[in-house]
């Protein structure tokens, strides 16, 4: 481009400078001014009518006595009695307490292999890329396919595991080692997630503070405590959020290995909204405890978004 | 960084030191696939021996069982189409979005990007129930067409996340000259900022192809028989009338997931900014 064309690039709106190459019109309007508008449209439909409008109804649906075979709007109002009927269920607050515990343990256990884990392949090693293609393996494969492995793993009777240790445990059978069955391949599952995370993180640290903690003499342990984790905590607090969201919404392992049972113990949050709506064909119920769930994933995020933004104001 | 202090010596058994520890962390997280890897290639027999064989001769007969199988087929021509019909909508609606979000403000900008980041926080079972019921309403569950759009609904806001960034790491001064020659905004779009984004395009797609090919729930929920997709199979090979069919769910297993290991290599730089989307700040 020639320099006396330069100035041109100041002139407000070029678009309209040369109507006669202005390209797709309609009915003689130029599509151009509306532009803006017409490439967030679709989006907007999507988001309002696969999203918006579901949870809309499904708000209205939580309030009313529903059944399939109705017509949309002809239930009839209940008030809150859908909410207290699951919040008196016994099988409801317990997959409360239950989601709530797994979470917590899962994610806990995620955040500090993946934590480890990133350490270790953050150092500068010949070849030390094959490990971190071959770690995240777990995390890419498809969920229940995974989840279906471990069953086979783990079968009372032909599984490799109690060949190994020499007896015949019904792991997924038995209320109390079925959620710590469940736990271990959560953890399998997302570990390598959390480490992707960090290692990412650990690999954009500026390495001006490590290399002033050496000189002031610090010990190794001192800089990963005092330098390493303060920086990474952007990265970590990211992981942790969305680690907690989705270990949340658990569901594929669940649903493959033990469908919620025996007796409850792994019953969380999702597969109970599961059964009541997609097994028990009670949508009222369900869609009450959807919104419940939604509004405990909302209340996640609020909590995590004011530590991002408290950190990021400082 | 991660400055190894010391002499060489003591380096280089560090080194060692760690090789070992990471050896033995991905045999340790890759055995269920290498051992389900290792059912899949022996023969009924094999699989129930007593104790378990470490060594044998690999058959492929359950892959041969499977692929002849018609419902394998089906579900695999399924999960193709529901697969690829999903990655290109999602692209399609999102990608002009995304362009938009990067270069022109309009109003409700900031409220529609913080929707679409709410999208990707909430939990699908969630969302599943109502669209179950609308769908089904409107004659829509069990076809293909439900699952792609429930697909979509979740691929968006990793292709809106994504594509934002890639256009605004591109230079404005491109499009400028591009206008101030007479190109309107869609021709620079489409001739000019689109070629120069296809890194951007390849991952979104690549990981929109990901999250609708690994989805089990709403496949399971919005399908039939006719329409379902692999995974759905899967938990069928699991639970079948004579019990866990473990030639079938094995050889199977390793065919669904094959092509996702393959695309995530491929997809592997793009990966973390597509998993952090929605939680960095926007």
């Amino acid at each position: 481009m020639g320099g006396t064309r330069f100035g041109q690039i100041a002139q407000p709106a070029p678009v309209v400078t040369s109507p006669a190459r202005l390209g797709w019109r309609l009915g003689g309007v130029s599509l151009d001014r509306y532009f803006t508008r017409i490439a967030v449209f679709p989006t907007f439909l999507v988001m309002l009518g696969v999203f918006g409008m579901p949870l809309a109804f499904s708000f209205y649906l939580s309030f009313t006595g529903w059944d399939l075979h109705e017509a949309l709007f002809s239930g009839r109002f209940v008030g809150l009695a859908n909410y207290e009927d699951l919040l008196t269920d016994r099988v409801f607050t317990g997959a409360l307490g239950i989601t709530f515990a797994y979470t917590a343990a899962a994610v806990t256990a995620e955040m500090a292999f993946g934590l480890g884990i990133a350490l270790l392949l953050n150092m500068d090693l010949p070849y030390i890329r094959v490990f971190r293609t071959a770690l995240i393996i777990p995390m890419m494969i498809t969920p229940i396919v995974g989840a279906l492995c471990w069953k086979l793993l783990l079968d009372p009777s032909h599984g490799v595991f109690n060949h190994w240790i020499g007896q015949q445990i019904v792991w997924l059978g038995r209320p109390d080692t079925a959620l710590a069955a469940i736990w271990v391949v959560g953890v399998w599952q997302s570990t390598p997630y959390v480490m992707l995370i960090l290692l990412a993180g650990l690999r954009s640290l500026p390495t001006e503070p490590m290399e002033a903690a050496s000189i002031d003499g610090a010990s190794r342990r001192q800089a990963f405590w005092h330098v390493t984790l303060p920086l990474l905590r952007p990265y970590l607090l990211v992981a942790l959020l969305l680690r907690t969201i989705f270990e949340f919404r658990a569901f594929d392992n669940i649903y493959a290995m033990t469908g919620g049972g025996p007796a409850n113990s792994t019953m969380v949050l999702s597969m109970f909204t599961y059964l009541m709506s997609f097994v028990r064909f009670d949508f009222s119920l369900g869609a009450a405890a959807s919104w419940l769930m939604l509004l405990m994933s909302m209340l996640i995020c609020l909590v995590f978004i004011a530590a991002i933004r408290r950190r990021d104001a400082n | 960084m991660a400055q190894v202090v010391g002499s060489p010596r003591a380096r280089r058994l560090e080194g060692a030191l760690v090789y070992v520890v990471l050896a033995g962390l991905t045999f340790a997280f890759l055995f269920p696939l290498l051992w389900v890897l290792g059912l899949s290639l022996k023969t009924r027999l094999q699989v129930f021996a007593n104790p378990p064989l470490y060594l044998w001769w690999p058959t492929l007969e359950n892959y041969a069982d499977v692929l002849t199988r018609a419902d394998f087929l089906q579900a695999f021509i399924n999960t193709l189409i529901v697969s690829a019909s999903a990655v290109i909508l999602s692209l399609c609606v999102g990608v002009p979005a995304a362009y938009a979000f990067a270069r022109f403000p309009f109003t409700g900008r900031s409220f529609l990007f913080f929707a679409l980041l709410v999208m990707r926080m909430l939990p699908p079972i969630a969302v599943l129930v109502p669209m179950y019921v609308l769908f089904s309403k409107l004659g829509l569950s069990t076809t293909r067409l439900s699952v792609v759009l429930a697909y979509t609904t979740f691929s968006l806001p990793l292709v809106v996340w994504i594509m934002r960034g890639f256009f605004e790491d591109l230079p404005v001064e491109l499009e400028e000259s591009a206008w101030i020659d007479g190109a309107s905004r869609y021709t620079a779009f489409l001739h000019i900022v689109l070629p120069l984004t296809r890194p951007g395009l390849v991952a979104a797609s690549i990981l929109c192809l990901q999250l609708a090919w690994n989805d089990f729930l709403f496949a399971a929920v919005l399908t039939n028989n006719a329409t379902q997709t692999l995974p759905v199979l899967m938990t069928a090979f699991n639970a079948g009338d004579s019990g866990v069919d473990w030639g079938g769910l094995t050889a199977s297993g390793m065919l669904v997931i094959l092509p996702v290991i393959l695309f995530s290599f491929a997809a592997q730089k793009h990966l973390v900014a597509g998993l952090s989307s929605g939680a960095v700040k926007g």
